[in-house]
């Protein structure tokens, strides 16, 4: 019969009239990330809170938008101090290469999603800024105190 | 007017590459008809290329008398992003990127693609449960793909409720997706040598529980356009794309099943673990769009099934080759192609033995069905050109670029 379609998709309709909301009422609830999910890059940090980055550059190489800057300088004692680790957030395509790249376990795909900001400039995150850059010997104490707290090592190249 | 591209009606805007400067391009014709000693004129109509009905960014020139189209072009281009050319400046594991942003909505089957032409140049041995995971994604990212298409396919004929369904569903497809890969759309998960990390814990039950109420949901979106009689009246018979036309245009997919051909990658040149898989190909008979909605609705029956397959029968082991970090690919050249939504989705890689591609060719098959269109489309009325265009389900993403 001609018509016995549409009837069934208004009952279809109803049906889905009737039953309650499958969305959330964002920003008032939001829902929860699942743990791989990659948003903005962030720098990761020893318990002591200095930076895990040695500024090896590998993640500035790896970066397929060359989106990551890092400027340093290497003292005589070939410790470096890092002026400025620039992370342009508005071109990230959020890929993971970078973090996938690290040797150090220094940086990690955070689960920042709100990265609206009101002006462009905002855009260019500073990840860091004028601080020393760890080193090899940092990695290795760290290394020494997960494995002793019966952890995994960070995969150290 | 001495410039064409001040020309009003848009036809000079194509560019002097495609046509003469200041004539119209080849099939366009401004010819007065003249009937009842009038002095009518066909019209010539920009679509896109912002018409939210040509799905992305393409642009047709149609030129009609009254209703009636009489011939009609396609201009792509707008969004070209030169994906071959920056490929040819990444490494291979990060020519993923690229291939998610080709066909934006089924990234696995590009990233896929590209990872077994990689594979094949250099000789590498893909874990089983690799390539299980990989057909498990692609089938999810299948029925996704498809569920867009189902949904605009109705948008396109004033249908709004089947595709906020449709979304409904896609949606917890997303989520199992992010969940797996870190991403919903921009997967970069699948790289020459497997996959980037293994399945996590306990997705295997999330996928089941997709898997356990999606046909029901199917049968209800089936329910909402193929039981409709005014989609019958609608949608049957009309751009009909037959056999020997298909063939001619190159078409692959579903465009070219709808006609008859048993054709599938998946069946033909079996990659990954598709051999192992249980699955049947759903053919149409005449080509029209109503047989293209068919074979669709049954590839995501079909994909389903397949995705069930791969949670029961999981194997053990490793998610990745031993592939460096740095992967270099003896000089060579190689093709390989999988089945993706949209048909044979395709790279052809030259490599002169360094760590980025010589030169990456990408096989798009929307294009080819777009080339289709400018044959099928003369004839039918204004109403039915989005329609058709619809039904085709083309990506403007790889065919631009």
């Amino acid at each position: 019969m001609w018509g016995a379609g549409l009837i069934n998709g208004l009952r279809i309709s109803m049906r889905n009239m009737l039953r309650g909301p499958i969305t959330v009422k964002y920003p008032y609830e939001k829902l929860e990330l699942p743990e791989r999910a990659r948003w903005s890059v962030t720098p990761k940090r020893f318990p002591d809170g200095s930076p895990k980055c040695t500024a090896c550059m590998t993640c500035v190489k790896v970066c397929p938008d060359h989106i990551l800057d890092l400027e340093f300088e290497t003292r005589e004692d070939k410790t470096k101090h890092i002026d400025r680790f620039g992370y342009e957030v508005g071109a990230c395509m959020m890929c993971g290469l970078c973090v996938e790249a690290c040797p150090f376990d220094a940086i990690e795909m955070s689960h920042t999603y709100e990265l609206a900001v009101g002006s462009r400039e905002e855009l260019a995150q500073v990840l860091l800024g004028d601080v020393d850059a760890a080193t090899a010997a940092q990695h290795k104490a760290f290394k020494a105190e997960v494995e002793a707290a019966g952890g995994e090592g960070v995969a150290d190249e | 007017m001495s410039d064409p591209r001040n020309d009003v009606l848009g036809v000079g805007l194509l560019g002097e590459g495609l046509h003469h400067p200041g004539e119209p391009p080849a099939g366009i014709r401004r010819v007065p008809t003249g009937v009842d000693g009038l002095t009518t004129e066909h019209l010539i109509i920009n679509m896109g290329p912002q018409h939210p009905s040509t799905h992305g960014v393409l642009r047709m020139l149609i030129e009609v008398d009254g209703e009636e189209v009489i011939a009609a072009e396609a201009s792509v281009g707008y969004l070209h992003r030169g994906i071959e050319k920056l490929a040819e400046h990444r490494r291979y594991n990060a020519i993923g990127t690229l291939m998610d942003r080709g066909d934006y909505v089924s990234g696995i089957h590009g990233e896929t693609a590209l990872a077994l032409a990689a594979e094949r140049l250099g000789e590498i041995e893909v874990p089983r449960k690799a390539q299980w995971i990989r057909v498990l994604l692609a089938e999810l990212n299948r029925i996704a793909s498809h569920l867009v298409w189902y949904g605009t396919f109705g948008l396109d004929m004033g249908g709004m409720g089947q595709f906020l369904y449709a979304m409904r569903d896609r949606e917890a497809l997303l989520d199992i997706l992010e969940a797996i890969t870190g991403q919903r759309m921009m997967f970069n998960y699948v790289r020459p040598g497997g996959v980037i990390a293994d399945l996590p814990a306990g997705i295997a039950e999330k996928i089941r529980v997709f898997t356990d109420t999606f046909d029901a949901y199917l049968d209800e979106h089936d329910a909402l356009l193929g039981g409709n009689e005014i989609v019958h009246d609608r949608v049957k018979g009309i751009g009909v794309i037959d056999r020997e036309k298909a063939l001619a245009f190159g078409l692959t997919g579903a465009n070219l099943r709808a006609a008859g051909v048993d054709f599938d990658v998946r069946r033909a040149r079996p990659y990954d673990a598709y051999a192992e898989m249980d699955f049947e190909v759903p053919l149409g008979t005449t080509g029209d769009a109503w047989d293209r909605y068919q074979v669709r609705m049954g590839e995501m029956r079909q994909a389903n099934r397949i995705i069930r397959q791969c949670i029961d029968g999981m194997p053990e082991g490793d998610h990745t080759a031993k592939v460096s970090r740095v992967l270099r690919l003896p000089e060579g050249e190689v093709y390989a192609s999988v089945e993706s939504s949209r048909g044979e989705t395709g790279i052809h890689l030259v490599s002169d033995g360094g760590d980025t591609p010589y030169r990456m060719h990408y096989r798009a098959p929307s294009l080819f069905a777009l080339q289709a269109l400018e044959d099928v489309l003369p004839g039918h009325l204004i109403a039915d050109v989005v329609m058709i265009i619809g039904s085709t389900d083309i990506m403007l993403g790889e065919t631009d670029r």
